[in-house]
Order: structure tokens, then C-alpha cells, then sequence
């Protein structure tokens, strides 16, 4: 009988505390139920209408940056990150390569207020998709709050 | 002594249906998380540093899957009635706004066209998602 007590006080340490478990399986539980809806994430961009009088009043002082499929042939997805060393865009009509983008942008851009700092984009048709993402991610990296319009090419 | 005893046993609450449970529940919600997203799988552009989109909910996605077929949300849509679908995808949501899952094998017109759609129906400006680089998923 005594031996017996001795036991059931022993098997009741014996069993693993699975409390920490419990708390850790419900937090997961919970991040799981909440990051279904998943975020997105991107870019915004503008297509100004074809009669907008507002891209005219900033014509004089507009940046346009012309991406060509000559001068930057990304004609399919570009491998690994960022994009290809030999292609080169128009940017202000000066032709740079595009890793100096960031810095050029930063460069005419910076000292403007926040609001004003607008990039037009006049892309080739028939450029990759990804390719193009890839320059606005990299024109954007230079300033912030920088609004990305795009204008027609032809 | 013995009935003491059992009674002592018994006072803890048994949590092992519970943790089963859970367990269960968790393994579900993991295999189901990849398929709760809206619209076609998109191989989507991946770049260093996108900007936040806000959630899925309230926005409109606009997909645009390799073979350049319009999705609007789960929906496949004809190019000339993307407009009118569109209106339609609006529905009574106060401030809707559009974004664009492009594939990244697709041409910059194809994407285009969609944002000149897009604009056409009355939207001032769309979102382009992309994947951040060395993130996981779709």
C-alpha cells in the first residue's frame, strides 16, 4: 500500500507536460487562419488618359524614361534577379545602363517635393513582362513616393 | 487512500481529443492555405522591393495567365466584354480597387491592353503584383 502511493506519486511526474505543446500548435493555428487572405504586393501604376490635360501642365518638367527592345532586349523572362548588364534605357533622352537608374533618378528627382515625383514610361510592346517590373522596381528604389505613369509608344 | 487517489487522477482534464483536434484543424488550413487565393495560378514577376497591396479582400484581381486569357478574380472572361465584367466585378464596394496578376512570360502590350481595359472602365490606376524575390508561394 505504501509502495503503491509511492508509485501513483511517481506516475503522476512521469507524464509530459504538454501544455507548451498545446500553446504552441493554437498559436500556429492562428497565424495559419489569419495569413490565408495573403497579402499582396506590387506596384502602382498610372495610365493617364488620352485627353488628360493634367500630364500637359507637367510636360516641361515630366522624366520620361524610354525602355527599347533594341537598346534592352529582355524579350523573355529574365533569369535569376535583377535584370540583364547590357541593357541600356533612355532616361531623359540620355542613354544609361539601367543599373544606374537608381542613382538617376535619385539624382533629378530627389529634390523635388514629395508629391511631384512622377516618372513617365514609354515601354516597347514587346518587351517581357517581367523585365519591365523589373526596371519600375529598380527607378523606384531610387526615390521614394514615386508615382509611375505610363505613356503610349506610338 | 485509493479512492483519494483516483479521484486526484481524474482532476486533471484529459486535453489529448483536444490537441488531436487542433492538430487536425492546422494540417487542414496548411493544405488548404495555397488554394484559398483568388483567380488562375500566375507565375508572378519576381522583384527586390514591391510595395505593400493591402489584402486580397477588396481589392478586384485582375489575372493574366501565360496564354494571355483575362481572369477577373476566379472568373475567365472574353477580352470584349472584360469592360462590362468588370463593372459588374465592382459591384457595391465603396472604394474598389484593381490589380494586376500578369504573368511573367507575357509581353508588355498584353499587360497593357488589360491597364488601357482597365482605365477605360473608369479606374485611375492599378496595382502591378509581383512576388518579392526569394519569397515563397505564388
Amino acid at each position: 500500500m505504501q509502495f503503491n502511493s509511492n508509485d501513483s506519486g511517481s506516475s503522476l511526474q512521469s507524464e509530459i507536460n504538454i501544455t507548451p505543446l498545446v500553446d504552441v500548435v493554437l498559436v500556429l493555428l492562428i497565424i495559419f487562419m489569419v495569413v490565408v487572405p495573403l497579402l499582396l504586393e506590387g506596384y502602382d501604376v498610372d495610365i493617364p488618359r488620352a485627353s488628360a490635360d493634367t500630364s500637359e501642365q507637367l510636360a516641361e518638367s515630366q522624366l520620361i524614361l524610354s525602355i527599347g527592345s533594341a537598346a534592352c532586349p529582355i524579350l523573355g523572362p529574365p533569369a535569376g534577379e535583377g535584370i540583364p548588364k547590357d541593357c541600356q534605357v533612355t532616361l531623359a533622352d540620355q542613354k544609361i545602363p539601367a543599373a544606374e537608374l537608381p542613382a538617376r533618378v535619385a539624382e533629378i528627382l530627389g529634390g523635388r517635393p514629395a508629391g511631384q515625383r512622377a516618372l513617365f514610361l514609354a515601354v516597347d510592346d514587346r518587351l517581357n513582362y517581367e523585365g519591365v517590373v523589373r526596371i519600375i522596381d529598380l527607378a523606384k528604389s531610387g526615390v521614394e513616393d514615386l508615382k509611375i505613369e505610363f505613356i503610349a509608344t506610338n | 487512500m485509493r479512492l483519494g487517489e483516483g479521484a486526484k487522477l481524474q482532476a486533471s482534464i484529459n486535453i489529448t481529443p483536444l490537441v488531436d483536434v487542433v492538430l487536425v484543424l492546422l494540417i487542414i488550413f496548411m493544405v488548404m492555405a495555397p488554394q484559398m487565393r483568388k483567380g488562375p495560378d500566375v507565375n508572378l514577376p519576381n522583384t527586390t522591393k514591391p510595395n505593400s497591396q493591402g489584402d486580397e479582400r477588396g481589392r478586384i484581381l485582375v489575372s493574366i495567365d501565360e496564354a494571355g486569357g483575362l481572369w477577373i478574380n476566379d472568373q475567365l472572361v472574353a477580352a470584349e466584354h472584360f469592360g462590362e465584367a468588370l463593372q459588374a466585378a465592382v459591384g457595391a464596394e465603396p472604394d474598389p480597387r484593381v490589380v494586376i496578376r500578369g504573368d511573367a512570360k507575357l509581353k508588355f502590350f498584353q499587360v497593357r491592353e488589360a491597364m488601357l481595359a482597365i482605365e477605360q472602365a473608369g479606374f485611375r490606376g492599378v496595382g502591378l503584383i509581383s512576388r518579392r524575390a526569394g519569397a515563397e508561394g505564388k
